[in-house]
């Protein structure tokens, strides 16, 4: 009988393909088909399409049967993804089931994942820091895991690149450890932070710093933004369920749309890469094998250059799964590093407080975003008895509130007379950065499947001493500048939660001057097999204080660029 | 919505099978779509009672008027954990007795102003090892839980964010600094 999945070699060759729908694939995919490359991007997950399929995203709060809670059978059956603050009812949709992918945890591991088109750049918190010259040369300055192959300067110009598209809010702080960039008019901060930073400058002089963090939303330069059929952010604040203005950046919203408008993007979705297919002649890989989601068959894609951007751990999965004979331990894996060196951002301390004072004050409105601490740790030399350092996201808020003591007619009153301002509210949470170590790995599970016939990732991650330093090093400081500033009741509170919440993994596959160290060269090829390129997470050779994607899209379009300039030498 | 209607056909279903012949009027049908509650009709009569006495109708329709113990008891048999649910249920079941105990007859027979009192210092109740202190426990947490469910319901209804607090999906510029004298005030003839 015929197989209608088969077809000809040629009607399924491509100039490139790119693995993953996300904030770097899109990106990869976004460049590649401005720069003229026909270009198949493969998603694992279904098709979401930019507002169509965001069923909730104008749900009013009574339409959620639960206004907004997860069932509990729900929250039984999913322990892992239950544990994401955005897993409501409202986006439970666009994340990834306990049992949909099972992996296995050697050591506890949150995997937080969204396979759909688009990825997780629907659901992400969408703040955008730079990184700066610091956080490049940390490595080769402290001593651990490899020199990083590029510095602040080889990517400032790709920064640029991708802020203008993406759209990026924010205010021109001229801090040398988290540089300016291409900004729309920034978010204000409200009377009460502002007062937190001055107080900063006070006690600080000019070490610390709390400024309005810079996010990925369109604040101004509506024109330009409206040949991506994007508008300006509403300050909703429901953006987990996919914004219907494409308000904020998001693979859906903006690179898809604009890649597919080239009309050389094909999009492949419900499709797992199951590995890379390497042609030990040519010394070349050629292509991917798929499973359908559907069927489960396994299908071939060819393509002379191959962006792997699955996500940073399936990225190292995918490659990890493509053995051969010259390469048995994984693509381009010669020094058995692949996998290792897998690090996060800790994200376990909170120190919350109240001000009494700017009683007169409150906020109307709403704004995507909050105030940020860029890292003032270890930033110019060694200080403390840890490594690096942390950021940390501030903000604080006066809601009105109704007196709910009462009963009867008494109660109903106040409800509908909300008139309890109370202190200020501030609060805080730390993001910092972990150190890269070979112990922290993920590898293929040697029996264990998952639902399509894929290895199970096992996941070896930990926290250290360094970690468990600056945890505390970051709920005395903070606590210390709570105090100066003059606020009270200050609680303080480490989560010990597992690393993965911070959805920020990374490594696995990372870049280095030395193929005998590294995975990936400057360009983000892999030293063995240059035509496969990886610029997600698992590229990462630290993990710096920075959320990653803003650097991930750079990477991506970077890489994009060279990946063409090299098929025309 | 397609809830309440499935709860109407389940009602409907169980008063249906109520109909075998019988004329004990005391046989109290376990309302199915709270599978993991076994609340009866009267029970959720009582719900009604107690919800409304919590945020009664007057110019501004109350929580009976809103369907709030529907959603009440939707929250506690999704939402909760099977040992919250029982603490519930217990507390739900002794609450008739507390009331005969308390106020001298059965809750509906009650003015408003005693049924208040008894809701008020049902959920001041303080447990304790003994059984009596068990089943006070049970009793707070279910009028606790209720009023906050009540207040949940209520505010967060159809009715209210549509015809008396509009609720805005876009809640405009943000201004943050603004004086609590220039907030206009959502004044509401409560």
């Amino acid at each position: 009988m015929a197989n209608l999945n088969i077809r000809s070699k040629q009607e399924r060759t491509y100039e490139a393909i790119v693995v993953g729908s996300g904030i770097s694939g899109s990106w990869a995919a976004k460049e590649l088909c401005d720069l003229g490359v026909k270009t198949l991007m493969i998603e694992r997950g279904r098709n979401v399409e930019h507002i169509k399929d965001y069923p909730t995203t104008n749900l009013l709060p009574y339409e959620f049967p639960h206004r907004g809670q997860m069932p509990q059978e729900v929250k039984d059956a999913n322990p892992v993804v239950s544990k994401c603050y955005a897993f409501n009812e409202d986006a439970a949709h666009f994340f990834v089931k306990d049992a949909e992918h099972p992996y296995v945890q050697e050591k506890p591991f949150d995997w937080i994942r969204g396979y759909q088109v688009g990825g997780k750049s629907l659901l992400w918190a969408r703040q955008v820091q730079r990184w700066s010259e610091f956080d490049f040369e940390g490595p080769a300055r402290d001593g651990f895991a490899v020199d990083w192959p590029i510095r602040y300067k080889d990517i400032a110009s790709w920064y640029s690149h991708v802020e203008k598209f993406a759209g990026v809010s924010g205010n021109k702080d001229g801090l040398p450890n988290l540089p300016d960039g291409e900004f729309l008019p920034g978010y204000e901060l409200n009377v009460v932070e502002k007062y937190f930073a001055e107080q900063l400058k006070k006690h600080y002089g000019n070490d610390r710093h709390m400024i309005s963090s810079r996010c990925a939303h369109i604040h101004g330069n509506a024109d330009y933004y409206a040949q991506q059929g994007r508008a300006m952010c509403q300050n909703r604040n429901l953006c987990q369920r996919g914004c219907p203005f494409g308000g904020y950046f998001s693979s859906n919203s903006s690179t898809i749309p604009w890649a597919l408008k080239t009309g050389n993007l094909t999009l492949r979705p419900d499709a797992i890469v199951h590995s890379v297919i390497y042609d030990e002649e040519l010394g070349k890989a050629t292509g991917v094998r798929i499973i359908d989601a559907h069927t489960k068959e396994m299908e071939e894609f060819y393509a002379p250059v191959l962006f792997i951007n699955a996500a940073a751990l399936n990225t190292n999965l995918i490659l990890l799964n493509s053995t051969s004979n010259r390469f048995p331990n994984g693509l381009g894996n010669d020094n058995g590093l692949m996998g290792k060196y897998v690090a996060f951002h800790n994200y376990r301390a909170r120190v919350s407080g109240e001000y009494e004072g700017l009683s007169e004050y409150a906020t109307s409105g709403g704004r995507p975003t909050s105030g940020y601490f860029p890292r003032f740790r270890n930033v110019y030399k060694q200080e403390t008895d840890f490594l690096r350092g942390y950021a940390a996201g501030f903000s604080g808020g006066r809601g009105v509130r109704s007196d709910n003591s009462g009963i009867g007619m008494e109660l109903k009153e106040s409800l509908l007379n909300p008139d309890q301002y109370g202190p200020w509210r501030v609060g805080s949470h730390m993001m910092g950065e972990t150190i890269p170590k070979e112990t922290n790995y993920v590898a293929l599970d040697e029996n264990l499947k998952d639902p399509y016939g894929m290895p199970q990732l096992k996941i070896n991650i930990d926290y250290d001493d360094n970690d468990e330093k600056m945890t505390k090093d970051y709920i005395e400081q903070m606590t210390e500048m709570f105090e100066k500033a003059g606020f009270t009741n200050i609680q303080s509170s480490d989560s010990k939660q597992a690393p993965g919440l911070d959805i920020h993994e990374m490594g696995g596959i990372r870049m280095g001057r030395d193929p005998k160290t590294s995975l990936l060269n400057a360009n983000h090829q892999l030293h063995a097999v240059p035509n496969v390129y990886v610029t997600d997470g698992a590229s990462m050779t630290s993990t710096s204080t920075q959320n990653p994607s803003l650097t991930y899209m750079a990477f991506a379009a970077r890489a994009a660029h060279h990946a063409v300039a090299e098929s025309k030498k | 919505m397609n809830r309440r209607i499935a709860l109407r056909h389940l009602a409907l279903i169980s008063g249906g099978l109520a109909l075998i012949p019988s004329c004990d009027f005391s046989s109290d049908d376990i309302l199915a779509a709270y599978d993991k509650l076994k609340v009866t009709a009267s029970q959720k009569t009582l719900l009604g009672d107690i919800s409304n006495t919590i945020i009664p109708a007057g110019e501004i329709k109350g929580a009976l008027d809103l369907e709030v113990p529907d959603f009440i008891l939707v929250m506690i048999n999704d939402c909760y954990t099977a040992e919250n649910q029982a603490l519930f249920t217990k507390g739900f079941a002794a609450f008739p007795d507390y009331v005969k105990k308390t106020g001298g007859s059965n809750f509906e027979k009650l003015d408003t102003k005693k049924k208040e009192e008894i809701i008020q210092a049902g959920t001041k109740l303080e447990g304790g090892e003994t059984e009596e202190g068990q089943t006070n426990k049970a009793i707070s947490y279910f009028l606790n839980t209720t009023k906050r469910f009540t207040i949940q319901g209520y505010m967060a209804s159809e009715y209210i964010q549509t015809e008396v607090i509009p609720y805005s999906l876009i809640p405009g510029e943000y201004n943050g600094a603004v004086l609590i004298t220039d907030l206009q005030k959502p004044r509401i003839n409560g």
